[in-house]
């Protein structure tokens, strides 16, 4: 397993360089640059600023100046400075050298912020947005699939997947703001946006305080946004638990007379799960990066716009920084997801 | 589990409810079935700080440092936080006193104009220490830093140093002597850029010509003083370089200061009791102010449940305020100094046609379109400047100057082209380009049929991403007619019809050899000198009648554009705010107040 893993993290390195190469060369091919404005800026001034990113080398060498600061680690004897363009996610001083790796660069838009601070502030709270509606998801798709599963065809089961239907077809676009209106506006019961974090955070990402303060902020947005998921959710665990119920080791079970409950939970549960947490790595991936809709409609301060607003700004290193970020978390993920399959189903090896 | 189904079984019934009322109908039902159960309630204010808060709109504020700064929110925070040489009334728009108490011109023999700004000298340098605004002291403790002329000769030279990069240091170089060579690099030479320190207290620059707004652009953002000991580091201070503006870094010493900035998500700006105040620029009255970053629909539900004290109205929501008999007394459409227009690639096929773009213009009816389309009170633009900037026609003075709604004119004007080259309207083949949005779709298909209705014509819609957009109208492909707006830098009527329409102006470049390559690709000798003749001008009647024949040629005798309208904005403000309504859209919140 750990040869299998290591293999996995080295298969990393190469899925980031192809995403980088495919990043980099679709962002500089769409047209329009950064300094692209209604009010078109000056030649002169156009040339200063292509000049202060290095926007005016050739493509090639932009993209090994970007490869060598974001994945080549540095060992230098020069202290950091306060420049934009000298912000490391990593730096130690180890001796009398230091050492330094990932630089994103600076961002184009936020004119005294680096990618890294945008990681380190913004992150975060993406990551625990993501995190409780994915919990969410979670505990509202799983028991609605297993009762529709295990009441095929009975009022209970129209009824769960009547709300699965619901969920999926109910955009955030249309459940945010009607939450926002209910329970913000009208009723007053929740603050309309917001979040109730802020840096610095324990650990780097855990909100310092939880409590009601923080949690009033986080449930309508991480409600609208896990109920779509728990949809899918449930929908996967009644068609998998169906399927594994009829399976014959379930016919077994049931003849030596073992307990419904533990038929359920242990044998059939247990081998239906696996399509359910195939489709939880790229949830996790996509939830936790952050989302765009929702933390537009709740004012959260997340890492989800700037995968839009990169685009449309063509902030290059931010566009690189949040693609490779989601690659990192999506690779991740589907890794766990494969260790999990062999603890779901033993006949699963990878060594 | 059955939680679960009741839950999710309410929301399924809320949202079949919600679906099937009307809005209004639901605003009361759920008012009154949670009236009861209300959870936060805020109590009264006791006599603490007056604390107000307010929107600044998506996205985290770009930057505070006035030598990069370039959009509405960072520029509203600087504003209010360092104060310029002179001020511009936020309403009036007329020229006022900021840093500077008196000022004196005198025209050089070489033609160059030289201003010399007096200084107050009462103003220190402060910063946040974490619980109280403090002044900032000098390395020996002795004394308080104080504004000089030294910080504004500062703040105008790292605004140049190409190392900024700042994307508005070319206001500066427009009309500052030497500031373009020093800016493009030509010479290191701070020396040779018409910025001089007299004293402390006095600062004189030279300017390339004598112009009606010199004394205005002296006075923006782009020359305002930045603490140099922070930015570079001095024997008692720690060089903070580009992240000077973070909170615990940042000086300023206007009437506000930042105390705090969360990043996307909020900021607050803090009194500065030190800032002595003046007629124009008075102390701060509301003790601080709190922004949010969030976009409008969200800043409005943030109204409606009581946690902004202003905001914007989102256009889907402008017939329920002025339906609803509280939030209608709210209400308040301020003018907003931009223009919304179409322009017209002379040099494409039939709009280079002086009669077609003439009819086109002609068969736009602009008071229709914003009482069914746009809805927020603005104005039909006859022409470009908007009405409000120094030398800019008005309503009053000029009600028939420029381009109106006359269906039968711009029908015989088509006519007559049709006439001449033997086609049908419906022959013509014309395409409108504007950058993917649906408030322009919008106006593009309202405007699309009236083009059909009154002249017969079928006019494609293309949209492109914006800044695929920008590349496409400015380069040598311009379509034949495409959209944009213009907003002020600084309020004359210089900054819109000639920097934009002149030569080489915004959506009127060249190449290098000096030949249209994109936008409007239009050149009328006339048009030119009147605008360079208009910026000169002294007699602000004679610059208004300049200023006037100059639009005349722009929309009507050569018709280079159809101008739309004049922005608003639409805003609610809580009727215990006391405040004024900027026409540059950077509100001045040291003039608002709370009364409670």
């Amino acid at each position: 397993m750990g040869r299998y893993i290591a293999r996995r993290l080295l298969y990393l390195i190469v899925v980031l360089l192809v995403v980088s190469i495919i990043t980099f060369g679709l962002m500089h091919a769409v047209p329009g640059g950064p300094f692209s404005r209604e009010k078109a800026l000056p030649e002169e001034t156009i040339k200063v600023l292509n000049a202060r990113y290095h926007l005016d080398d050739p493509l090639y060498l932009q993209y090994l100046h970007y490869v060598n600061n974001v994945m080549i680690p540095h060992l230098t004897t020069v202290p950091p400075t306060n420049s934009l363009m000298d912000d490391y996610l990593v730096s130690v001083k180890i001796g009398p050298v230091w050492f330094r790796w990932m630089n994103f660069g600076p961002s184009y838009k936020s004119r005294s912020r680096t990618v890294n601070d945008i990681f380190r502030d913004n992150l975060p709270i993406s990551a625990q947005l993501g995190t409780m509606a994915l919990l969410v998801a979670l505990v509202i798709g799983m028991p609605l699939g297993i009762m529709a599963a295990l009441k095929q065809n009975t009022i209970l089961d129209y009824f769960g997947m009547s709300v699965a239907i619901f969920g999926v077809s109910v955009p955030v676009i249309v459940l945010g703001p009607l939450l926002v209106w209910i329970f913000g506006v009208a009723l007053k019961w929740l603050p309309p946006t917001g979040w109730g974090a802020k840096p610095p955070y324990t650990f780097g990402f855990l909100p310092s305080k939880f409590g009601w303060d923080f949690f009033k902020f986080a449930i309508m947005p991480s409600i609208a946004l896990g109920l779509g998921s728990s949809a899918v959710i449930a929908r996967l665990t009644r068609a998998s638990l169906l399927q594994t119920i009829r399976e014959d080791y379930i016919r077994t079970a049931r003849a030596k007379g073992l307990k419904e409950r533990i038929i359920i939970v242990r044998h059939a549960l247990k081998n239906s799960l696996i399509p359910v947490v195939t489709i939880l790595g790229p949830l996790f991936a996509a939830l936790v990066t952050g989302t765009f809709v929702t933390e537009t409609i709740f004012g959260i301060p997340g890492m989800g716009k700037y995968f839009v607003t990169s685009i449309t700004n063509r902030d290059y290193p931010v566009i690189m920084g949040t693609i490779l970020l989601y690659a990192v978390f999506l690779v991740i993920a589907n890794l766990v997801v494969d260790i999990v399959y062999a603890y779901l189903d033993p006949r699963i090896r990878y060594d | 589990m059955r939680k679960f189904y009741v839950i999710a079984g309410l929301l399924v019934i809320a949202s079949m409810v919600l679906a099937a009322c009307q809005p209004k109908t639901v605003v009361e039902t759920v008012i009154v079935e949670g009236e009861p159960q209300i959870i936060e309630v805020t109590p009264e204010a006791p006599a603490g700080p007056k604390v107000l808060n307010v929107n600044l709109g998506p996205g985290d504020v770009p930057t505070l440092d006035p030598a990069v700064a370039e959009d509405t929110s960072s520029i509203t925070i600087i504003e209010s936080t360092f104060i310029g040489l002179t001020q511009i009334n936020e309403e009036t728009s007329l020229l006022e006193p900021g840093m500077a108490t008196e000022w004196e011109s005198v025209i050089n023999e070489d033609g160059t104009e030289t201003i010399t700004f007096h200084l107050r000298n009462d103003v220190p340098w402060v910063r946040w220490n974490g619980e109280a605004v403090e002044t900032v002291k000098t390395c020996d403790g002795a004394a308080d830093r104080m504004v000089t002329a030294n910080d504004f000769a500062y703040g105008i030279y790292r605004n140049l140093l190409p190392a900024t990069a700042s994307p508005y240091g070319y206001l500066l170089s427009m009309v500052l002597k030497g500031a373009a060579e020093f800016n493009n690099g030509e010479t290191e030479d701070f020396a040779t850029v018409g910025v001089e320190v007299v004293d402390d207290y006095t600062i004189k620059l030279t300017f390339l010509a004598p112009a009606a707004y010199n004394a205005q652009i002296a006075g923006l953002w782009v020359a305002r003083p930045q603490p140099k000991w922070v930015i570079e580091g001095d024997d008692c201070t720690e060089a903070r370089g580009e992240r000077w503006t973070e909170p615990g870094f940042f000086q300023s010493y206007g009437p506000y200061t930042m105390s705090e900035w969360i990043h996307d998500s909020s900021l607050v700006l803090v009194k500065n009791p030190f800032w002595p105040g003046s007629d124009s620029i008075p102390q701060a009255k509301i003790d601080e102010v709190h922004f949010t970053m969030l976009d409008e629909q969200a800043a409005f539900a943030e109204y409606e449940a009581g946690n902004l004290d202003a905001a914007g109205v989102p256009l889907a929501d402008i017939d329920r305020v002025k339906a609803d008999p509280v939030l209608s007394k709210e209400l308040v459409i301020a003018p907003n100094l931009c223009t919304y227009y179409y322009g017209f690639n002379t040099t494409a096929p039939v709009v280079n046609d002086v009669r077609v773009r003439r009819a086109l213009s002609m068969a736009i009816d602009r008071q229709g379109l914003i009482d069914n389309v746009l809805k927020g009170g603005q104005e039909p633009a006859q022409w470009f400047s908007r009405p409000g900037l120094a030398g800019a026609p008005t309503m009053e003075t000029h009600p028939d100057l420029g381009v109106k709604y006359n269906p039968e004119e711009a029908k015989k004007q088509l006519d007559e082209y049709l006439a001449e080259t033997g086609q049908t309207a419906d022959q013509l083949d014309l395409t409108l380009m504007f950058n993917t949005s649906s408030g322009h779709q919008k106006i593009a298909e309202a405007i699309q049929q009236m083009w059909k209705d009154t002249l017969g014509v079928n006019v494609k819609l293309v949209n492109q991403e914006w800044a695929v957009y920008l590349d496409t109208i400015k380069g040598k492909d311009t379509p034949q007619i495409w959209r944009l707006g213009w907003c002020l830098d600084y309020p004359d009527a210089n900054n819109f019809i000639r920097e934009v329409f002149a030569v080489n102006g915004s959506s009127n470049p060249v190449d290098a050899n000096g030949n249209p390559a994109g936008g409007v690709m239009w050149k009328n000798d006339k048009f030119e000198e009147i605008v360079k003749q208009a910026a000169v001008e002294t007699d602000p009647a004679k610059r208004v009648d300049l200023y006037a024949q100059a639009e005349n040629i722009l929309v009507m005798e050569d018709a280079v554009i159809a101008p739309i309208y004049w922005y608003t904005r639409v805003t609610v403000t809580k009727p215990y705010v006391i405040r004024t309504f900027s026409v540059g859209g950077h509100e001045l919140y040291y003039k608002w107040d709370i009364n409670k």
